[in-house]
């Protein structure tokens, strides 16, 4: 009888050491970044932040279990696979994140204490520095972890600076603050930024809730200044780096290459800007710039082959 | 003659119009409908105060209030939370930052949640300012 106890003993001690019984698997998506968005869905008490107009926030865990968290998790890892950016759900990974490129999604099942939304964040605190988090609720979402996951990826674009992306009229008047997308023969997909739940959710570049003369590239925006967060080097993008596109010489007012395909090209500034886009073609191809285009340039190229971003020195 | 260089003047004119509008395009500053310049020294002052504040931040723009939290993340960043009585309800959320060659730089916000309006400090060429904007172009769902 005691050789049973000790044994179910060591057997427990064991177990929590490989935190097998732990209700939050430790993922991350992309280890080698820095920039980090951490997934807290172990609940949590919040203190001195914007949020704090009456006092102490105490969130209580999302009590998922790990399979939806992992599934949550997945899916939102997807949407920033193409940025130097680490989605966890390690806390430790966050605290070694640099302080002014990460941010904390508390996803929680209610939100009473804001009102009836889906989420809140503060526009740009990514870079903060003072832990301001950002919030996703649950009950609001009829704990569909798609729907959780879709409004998580939403709440982290506004922390890194995004607006929604909305519709105007020919005259620039506004139709709808959050654009919900289109459906036809060609496209059932909505901006992560305007109503991401019921069709394929994706990036976009369009003109955001600023008004209508404004423009916003997402991937830009999250990628560029102040963020500073990059696109990714994947051994895989590296590999296309080589083989899909290569460079073959430049000068102020071009830029000469060779794709190894179709693809659809975008040329950016590190500030987002887009200086211009069009498509590449299977061979030789150049790229018209103007000598204003100097500086740190990003090209971004996607096609049936693959996508994959390039910076260029110009 | 003067009629055609008048016709070209003009479609120069259009177009150079045109570009420029192209180039506002690409910009995404905030639309804001008032700004107020806060100098270094007074932003530095609030820093160093504790307990209930009283300060003029601008001729005309008066802060009552009371320090909520203060927090330190690490060496470079020290937050302050400011219950702003003088707004009622409104919190003044403000940072101070130092880089690595020890030069300080301030980022705050001024809100109310669920209210319409809110400000935002912004720096441009070393001057600061308190620009008054929308508050769903600050905090969004």
């Amino acid at each position: 009888m005691k050789k049973c106890l000790v044994y179910i003993i060591l057997f427990l001690a064991g177990a929590i050491r490989s935190n097998c019984f732990a209700q939050v698997p430790l993922l991350n998506s992309y280890s080698p970044a820095a920039p980090a968005v951490y997934l807290d869905f172990d609940g949590a008490e919040v203190e001195g932040t914007i949020w704090n107009e009456h006092g102490k926030i105490v969130a209580a865990p999302s009590g998922l279990s790990p399979a939806s968290v992992s599934w949550i998790y997945k899916i939102i890892a997807d949407h920033f696979k193409l940025f130097n950016l680490n989605i966890t759900t390690d806390p430790a990974v966050y605290d070694r994140a640099p302080r002014h490129q990460r941010i904390r999604i508390i996803i929680t099942p209610d939100g009473n204490w804001w009102g009836p939304a889906t989420g809140v964040s503060a526009i740009g605190s990514f870079i903060w520095g003072d832990d301001t988090p950002a919030f996703v609720f649950m009950n609001s979402l009829t704990d569909n972890p798609s729907y959780i996951a879709a409004s998580a990826t939403h709440q982290i674009g506004h922390t890194l600076g995004l607006q929604h992306q909305s519709v105007y009229d020919s005259y620039g008047a506004m139709i709808t603050e959050l654009s919900g997308g289109e459906t036809n023969i060609f496209s059932n997909q909505a901006p992560l930024m305007g109503i991401p739940f019921y069709k394929q959710a994706v990036w976009r570049d369009g003109h955001p809730s600023t008004g209508a003369r404004n423009f916003q590239s997402d991937t830009s925006v999250i990628a560029g200044a102040p963020n500073y967060i990059g696109y990714r080097k994947t051994e895989e993008m590296s590999n296309s780096t080589e083989n899909a596109i290569k460079i073959e010489r430049m000068n102020r007012s071009y830029i000469s290459l060779i794709s190894s395909g179709d693809y659809s090209f975008r040329l950016l500034e590190m500030s987002g800007r887009l200086l211009t886009q069009g498509m590449l073609k299977p061979g030789f191809n150049e790229i018209r710039t103007n000598s204003a285009s100097s500086g740190i340039l990003v090209l971004q190229w996607s096609g049936n082959s693959g996508s994959g971003s390039q910076k260029i020195i110009h | 003659m003067n009629t055609v260089k008048t016709l070209l003047t003009g479609i120069c004119l259009f177009f150079s119009y045109l570009l420029s509008a192209q180039q506002k395009d690409t910009q995404s500053d905030l639309p804001y409908s008032n700004k107020i310049e806060v100098s270094n020294e007074t932003l530095e002052s609030l820093f160093q105060a504790s307990g209930q504040i009283s300060i003029d931040l601008a001729p005309g723009f008066h802060l009552e209030g009371a320090i909520q939290n203060r927090s330190e993340h690490g060496n470079s960043v020290v937050s302050l939370l400011i219950n702003v009585q003088s707004r009622p309800g409104g919190m003044l959320n403000i940072s101070r930052y130092r880089d690595e060659k020890g030069h300080l730089f301030y980022a705050g916000r001024l809100l109310k949640l669920h209210e319409q309006e809110g400000m935002m400090l912004v720096e441009k060429d070393n001057h600061y300012y308190f620009i008054e904007t929308q508050q769903k172009f600050l905090v969004s769902e």
